[in-house]
């Protein structure tokens, strides 16, 4: 976290004064895209840099889907399952992945290169069916399309 | 095309959300001149005069909201576009975010000029990915023209925008709940009063409008507040974006002239229902409005009022199409599934109510269902009613009730019968 | 200042009020649970819903009084949410009463006997949660009886400061949780929340299981941890359930302590020493007076000590700062004229004991030293030259620090080793078993009330002061 505390002070450059609570969640993101997750340490570090009561970022650590304080696989394979995704057989892509890999949503696989999610919502249903790997989305997904997507991924 | 086009007015290419060609299609020439000629006031009056209503979810008045704020009252105001987007079925947002986000930062622009906001925001939710790119680039690019920061067009206006990335939390799409989270915290939303326009982030004026409520504001200020209502109806002026999803041949983003006709606009623009099928019913604004049948679409216009006194609403422009055959059990499951996994949890009717509602459609759908659940869903519903810190509960509320009302015998038959009247089926088979 | 009418009665109310103030003010009860008037308003618990005649229903804790408004609180609607509010409340609730400490003083017992009484809607499963999670040393969390009213939460916010608690995750799936370091247990205010509670999740250890609240009654004390003097309430077995059948220890011993509000000291918190009282009270007892650590019938301890008086030139006394205002008086009175008197510091702050802050804590560690030194002025670190006899009153002094050769009467309530080593040594009462006043540091006077009934081998100072002014060889 050391490393990223020059960006996280151009951050806080950018907000108006009495804005350093504000800092803790672009910083947690900064931090687990650095780590894959956050570390307790990292929560210290986070807390010495800002101020904030080691409870507040505790508890948005906790809230958030989206972050998470252990490690997963090296591919998070998140895949909507809210109605116009299911509508457009998100069900079965899910079932697909969770035979394929063998795993059930929130499991990783052994070798630790997939991490399975059954996510809400991703604003993607007009090209439904859609998931995020990692950070990106990717849509009109189809069980070919899938499979595709499984073999490029290390 | 359906009605007249106030925001989808230029070709998409592979540049056209660039600054260079938003400038080309004569861009910020509007900031400009109100900045050189026009005062604040001029501003407000003619966004309240031109009847914007807000384009999020409840059509609240943009001029009404925005009067509230103080001119010239010595605190700082903020100014927040609501780019969450998460209401399920919606994602008319992202394409403003991702094809027009000058016209975003724009409209921002002369809304932050018209409730003397030095500071802005834009809180995208999390997972936006291309979006976020792009409205980030966006306000970069701004920055390098001078359409940020301070002495903008050689006045004295400044103004300053930070993209606020979220973190993955539907209810920070709710304003209070918004900027809890915008303040570093959890996505808390808070009791009213003190509205947020008198009390918002670190307890100072704010405004929060949804994106393409602040889109629309360039345009009302260039051609006026009478050129924006000679559009749609009188109850419903101007355009609004509609997300279209589901059982249709063209899923997408369209623009619709308020006042347009429901079903014409599903046939012809979209496409018409997937693999031909009859039309079962249509989901008009995101989940969290209710569910209208085929016989009610065929009636109706796409405007606000039509909506609301058929017993709905345009909610989040988030239409989502259903086909005939569709299991509208497994919708209303997959639907309280949602809710119940984005209950903030602060207070008791939408805590305990969304769990509750939830068990009960999964206990339905597992066969175990009982007479008395459908009565349990109303009842449920009903004391989220206008008993909540927000609309969650009640959306959550709306979304069981409305389904309960158009295919009550649906969820009798599964109950009685310990399954579904169609396989459970919600893909749409295309012969 | 806005007259609004409640249920057509016209009350009177302050700009700034809420209508909930403004009702409970009029002694209309308006139910809730995680209001507070010390605390932020959540309205989260959405019990406290009433109707306003054109504006339908809305929490009456946030809802600020605007003159005419017509609020009904007891309205079919009203009842019928308050009923629907309590059935979401219960819905995953445990039904544990007759495990749970809080039986008795339970809000949501109270609520669901008044306000519902009717069995559950539900028929789902309970969802389960964590029971017995240690909070910190001293408190119990049930998170399946926790309503998430987040008073605990918001007390060590705003009150305590030591943001020790918070909520993990959401939805119903949220739970109350310490910081991950820890600071519960270095919050010497953690126990109020134990009294926040409106239900029982929150549970002091040291209360555990000890007793059915309808077992105990209260008796108002002072609490004599530091010169703050925040009045308390010592719980006790109410007399007629003293049982024989049990240890008499338990029939006279502190079952718990709590605040007795008071707004001019402490208003409706104690920091965790005044929890702790029984630490102090119930050490072991002296009950023998003793010549050099022989017992003796008290009469001749007393003679003792008067023969001692009567042959001293210069006695001086070292007097206590945790004597009450009466025992002071008294001492002044019998032996003022007599003892050359100096008040002492019986306590000095313990190893890692909070000193002061700005809350209640302060930095004498003695309910009584206004109280003495207003009678006998400031407390002395040494005694004057030639003092050929002292009498020691009460705890924290060093019998090394004494002149040599001097004899000692010591009058004291503990058993200790220098009792043993004192020429006089006489038991005293403590304060669960008399009646007194103590002063504050701000010169407030606060009364307590006796307990227990005091053991009849031992006296009161008062009592023993006015038997050593008699000359020595009257018998009293």
């Amino acid at each position: 976290m050391k490393d990223l505390i020059p960006e996280f002070e151009a951050l806080r450059a950018r907000f108006p004064p009495g804005f350093a609570s504000s800092l803790v969640l672009p910083c947690l993101r900064r931090i687990q895209e650095e780590r894959g997750y956050v570390a307790d340490s990292d929560i210290d570090g986070l807390v010495a840099h800002i101020g904030v009561p080691r409870i507040q970022i505790e508890e948005v650590l906790s809230f958030y889907t989206q972050f998470r304080r252990r490690p997963i696989g090296r591919w998070h394979l998140q895949v909507c399952r809210n109605v116009s995704c299911s509508m457009r057989g998100a069900e079965t892509l899910l079932e697909h992945l969770q035979r394929k890999l063998r795993i059930a949503p929130e499991e990783t696989t052994p070798d630790g290169r997939c991490t399975l999610s059954a996510v809400e919502c991703l604003g993607s249903c007009g090209t439904a069916p859609a998931m995020m790997v990692n950070d990106r989305y990717v849509e009109n997904l189809t069980i070919a399309a899938l499979d595709e997507l499984l073999e490029e991924l290390e | 095309m359906a009605g007249r086009q106030l925001l989808m007015t230029f070709p998409v290419t592979a540049n056209s959300h660039t600054l260079a060609e938003y400038r080309a299609r004569g861009g910020y020439t509007v900031l400009e001149n109100t900045l050189h000629h026009h005062t604040p006031r001029d501003v407000t009056q003619a966004v309240a005069d031109a009847g914007l209503q807000g384009r999020g979810g409840a059509a609240f008045p943009t001029g009404r909201k925005w009067s509230v704020v103080v001119p010239g009252d010595g605190q700082p105001h903020y100014l927040i576009a609501n780019a969450d987007e998460g209401e399920p079925g919606t994602f008319k947002d992202r394409w403003i975010l991702e094809q027009a986000p000058h016209l975003l930062l724009e409209g921002m622009l002369l809304s932050a000029y018209a409730i003397e906001a030095r500071n802005c925001f834009i809180y995208i939710r999390g997972e936006f990915d291309l979006p976020y790119r792009r409205v980030a680039a966006a306000v970069e690019e701004a920055y390098a023209a001078g359409w940020l920061g301070d002495g903008i067009g050689g006045t004295g206006f400044g103004c300053d925008i930070v993209v606020y990335r979220g973190a993955g939390a539907y209810v920070a799409g709710e304003a209070s709940g918004l900027i809890s989270s915008l303040e570093g915290k959890k996505s808390y939303p808070r009791n009213r009063p003190p509205r947020l326009t008198v009390r918002g982030l670190y307890q100072r004026p704010t405004v929060v409008n949804n994106v393409e409520s602040l889109s629309n504001v360039t345009g009302i200020v260039a051609h006026g507040a009478a050129a924006f209502r000679a559009v749609g109806t009188e109850k419903s002026p101007g355009t609004r974006l509609f997300s279209v999803s589901g059982h249709v041949n063209r899923p997408g983003v369209y623009e619709v002239e308020l006042g347009f006709p429901w079903r014409k606009f599903i046939d012809e623009d979209c496409g018409g229902v997937l693999g031909g099928k009859p039309l079962k019913a249509v989901v008009p604004g995101g989940i969290s409005s209710k569910v209208m049948t085929a016989a009610e679409v065929e009636t109706l216009r796409l405007s606000h009022e039509d909506l609301w006194s058929a017993g709905s609403t345009l909610g989040s422009g988030g239409m989502i199409v259903v086909a005939e055959g569709t299991c509208m059990v497994r919708l209303l499951q997959i639907m309280l599934r949602f809710y119940h996994h984005e209950s903030c949890g602060q207070c008791t009717p939408c805590r305990d109510g969304t769990g509750w509602m939830h068990r009960i459609l999964d206990r339905i759908v597992a066969g175990e269902g009982r007479p008395e659940d459908i009565e349990r869903l109303y009842y449920i519903a009903k004391y989220n009613d206008g008993t909540t810190i927000c609309g969650l509960g009640d959306a959550a509320g709306y979304a069981a009730s409305g389904m309960l009302d158009k295919f009550r015998d649906e969820f009798e038959f599964w109950i009685a019968h310990k399954h579904s009247r169609c396989q459970g089926r919600i893909e749409c088979p295309i012969s | 200042m806005p007259d609004i009418l409640i249920n057509g009665q016209t009350v009177q109310a302050r700009t700034g009020q809420t209508v909930l103030e403004v009702a409970l003010a009029n002694g209309i009860f308006v139910p809730y649970f995680c209001w507070h008037p010390q605390l932020s308003s959540a309205g989260n618990c959405r019990m406290c819903l009433v109707e306003v005649e054109g504006r339908g229903l809305d929490i009456a804790c946030n809802m600020p009084v605007s003159a005419g408004m017509q609020v009904l609180t007891d309205s079919a609607e009203v009842k019928a949410h308050r009923k629907a509010m309590l059935q979401f409340m219960t819905l995953n609730h445990p039904v544990d009463c007759g495990i749970c400490d809080k039986a008795g003083e339970c809000r949501l017992q109270d609520y669901h006997y008044t306000y519902n009484g009717e069995p559950s809607k539900s028929f789902e499963p309970k969802i389960h949660s964590n029971k017995y999670y240690n909070l910190s040393s001293r408190i119990l969390l049930d998170n399946e009886r926790c309503i998430l009213c987040l008073r605990c939460t918001r007390f060590t916010h705003e009150v305590s400061k030591s943001m020790a608690l918070g909520v993990e995750r959401r939805g119903d799936a949220s739970n109350i949780r310490a910081a991950e370091d820890r600071p519960l247990d270095e919050d010497p205010y953690s126990d109020n929340i134990v009294d926040l509670c409106p239900v029982g999740a929150l549970q002091s250890r040291q209360f555990l299981y000890k007793a059915r609240v309808w077992y105990l009654e209260p008796t108002p004390s002072v609490c004599p941890g530091c010169e703050r003097g925040c009045t308390v309430q010592i719980w006790h077995r109410k007399p007629e359930w003293r049982l024989k059948a049990l240890d008499p220890r338990q029939n006279a011993s502190i079952a718990r302590v709590t605040p007795l509000e008071n707004p001019a000291v402490n208003g409706p918190w104690i920091c965790n020493k005044g929890r702790d009282l029984a630490r102090i009270f119930e050490r072991r007892r002296a009950e023998q007076a003793m010549l050099k650590g022989i017992p003796v019938p008290l009469v001749d301890a007393v003679d003792a000590a008067r023969a001692l008086i009567g042959a001293a030139h210069r006695p001086a006394a070292l007097l206590s700062n945790w004597g009450s205002n009466e025992e002071l008086a008294a001492f002044k009175q019998y032996l003022g004229a007599v003892f050359a008197a100096f008040v002492k510091r019986d306590c000095e702050p313990e190893p890692g004991e909070r000193v002061e802050d700005d809350l209640l804590i302060r930095p004498d560690k003695n309910p009584n030293t206004a109280g003495a030194r207003a009678l006998f002025g400031e407390p002395v670190a040494m005694l004057p030259e030639g003092t050929d006899l002292v009498l020691v009153w009460g705890e924290g002094c060093d019998f090394a620090n004494l002149p040599r050769g001097a004899p000692i009467i010591f009058l004291n309530a503990y058993l200790r080793p220098e009792n043993g080593y004192a020429d006089v040594f006489m038991p005293l009462s403590v304060q669960t078993e008399r009646h007194g006043h103590y002063t504050n540091f701000q010169g407030i006077v606060s009364e307590f009330q006796p307990c227990f009934p005091k053991p009849d081998s031992i006296a009161d100072a008062e009592t023993l002061f006015m038997a050593l002014a008699a000359p020595a060889g009257v018998r009293r």
